[in-house]
């Protein structure tokens, strides 16, 4: 019986009411959900209570699911994303990101972002240990605006290939792989300037 | 130049191949003419470093734990007691708690009002009011701080009470005592002066008194009376009383 057999079946049980089976999917899911919420919101607190309200869900409408149409994880990944999305609007936390496409700013010697570059900073290699860095890149992922953020969490956290990613977010397969470099790339630029600040 | 077919690919389609050039899923020819185009391509070179930096970047984070009590309160929350989160954003009117609705109440009858108050005029009526009472109590030797030190626990307001009823009790004692030593002192003149006859005296008219004299009223000189000094020289006949009446029916 293969993962996602096992995964139908414990759907069916709990459907018809067997509490052990939704327990046995709230501790298969909840540390995968609870990262996803804790990298899209940035906070523990936040992050605790979206991934409750995640699975509060679920237990609603654990009876829409139909195996045939996706896997179980994507479906259980485009409530979080939904529900990150709405957590997000309603928190009116959009932040004013930098984008590869914008206009170049003041700083920098007016130079476009794409060509603020040059200095490369320390090589990524030097630093990536130390728990001080996992902490700025935490705080560089929530200056990314949410489309760039979920998909780099999806890709490059939670291993999702594009495909699933492509399902979870409702856009195409070349919009996601976009995004993720975008998202890298600003990613890369906001911690070449902390870098360059704290250095 | 940006944009231009180098080495076989141009810019769109470098950007293209970027995700599988980042994962290493590029081979042969394909790979070359990426390679040869981020080389001497002064947008997408820079690019293919930011993006596999910020790849790099990205893995380095670890997975978090999640907080020991999370599927317990998920269980909770599902099987049992209901989010307050998700209830919070489906809002309904049956629904809506008391103290919510006493809030909204409130909000909607101070808002106004505060907004009213607020005005530059009443502003600067409640100042001088404030003023003009800080300045009354100041003059009346209340500070606040010692209002605060006041100590309001049932043990210290006994005491207090005790305190200002034993003040009480000593002041009545006190003047009681004085009261009784007076009237001792008066006894004892009342005894050392000898027995006078009582004269008998005809009831009087005040409106017949022609003698010009004031009355003598009970009420007046009545402390005077039994303290005047007794005149040694005088005879043992009373003479003013009798010379009184003499006096008034001559």
């Amino acid at each position: 019986m293969d993962e996602a057999q096992v995964v139908g079946l414990l759907v069916r049980r709990c459907v018809g009411g067997d509490a052990a089976a939704w327990e046995e999917i709230v501790q298969r899911h909840h540390r995968r959900i609870y990262n996803i919420c804790y990298r899209f919101a940035g906070d523990p607190d936040n992050a605790q209570d979206l991934t409750q309200e995640v699975f509060i869900k679920m237990y609603r409408t654990l009876n829409t699911y139909d195996s045939g149409k996706g896997a179980f994880m994507t479906w259980v990944t485009t409530i979080t994303r939904n529900l990150l999305v709405d957590h997000f609007r309603k928190s009116k936390g959009d932040r004013l990101t930098d984008s590869m496409d914008s206009a170049p700013s003041e700083h920098e010697d007016a130079q476009p972002l794409s060509e603020q570059i040059a200095d490369r900073g320390l090589p990524p290699d030097a630093h990536v240990q130390s728990r001080e860095t996992r902490e700025f890149v935490h705080q560089a992922l929530q200056k990314l605006s949410p489309e760039l953020r979920e998909a780099v969490i999806l890709r490059d956290l939670q291993d999702m290939d594009y495909r699933e990613i492509a399902t979870a977010l409702r856009v195409p397969e070349g919009t996601v792989k976009s995004r993720i470099n975008r998202g890298r790339a600003e990613l890369a630029r906001l911690l070449q300037r902390t870098y360059r600040q704290v250095i | 130049m940006p944009g231009e077919n180098q080495h076989g690919i141009g810019c769109t389609e470098f950007e293209t191949l970027l995700t599988e050039a980042i994962e290493g899923q590029l081979t042969g020819a394909r790979k070359e003419g990426f390679e040869a185009h981020r080389r001497v391509c002064s947008v997408c070179g820079p690019l293919f470093a930011d993006v596999q930096a910020g790849q790099q970047w990205l893995r380095s984070l670890e997975e978090v734990e999640p907080p020991a009590h999370l599927v317990h309160n998920i269980l909770a929350a599902t099987t049992g007691i209901s989010s307050t989160r998700v209830l919070a954003t489906t809002p309904d009117a049956s629904t809506t708690p008391f103290g919510e609705r006493l809030r909204e109440w409130w909000d909607s009858f101070v808002t106004p009002v505060a907004g009213f108050v607020r005005q530059p005029r009443f502003v600067m009526s409640f100042g001088m009011i404030f003023f003009s009472f800080s300045l009354a109590l100041n003059a009346a030797g209340v500070k606040p701080s010692d209002v605060a030190k006041i100590d309001l626990r049932p043990k210290a307001l006994r005491h207090t009470y005790n305190d200002l009823q034993i003040q009480v009790v000593k002041y009545y004692d006190n003047i009681r005592f004085v009261y009784e030593i007076e009237s001792k002192v008066r006894e004892i003149k009342r005894a050392a002066r000898p027995a006078e006859p009582a004269a008998e005296q005809p009831k009087q008219n005040p409106k017949n008194n022609t003698s010009g004299q004031p009355d003598q009223r009970q009420d007046r000189n009545y402390s005077r009376d039994e303290n005047q000094p007794v005149l040694a020289a005088l005879p043992d006949a009373p003479p003013a009383v009798k010379g009184t009446t003499n006096r008034r029916f001559v």
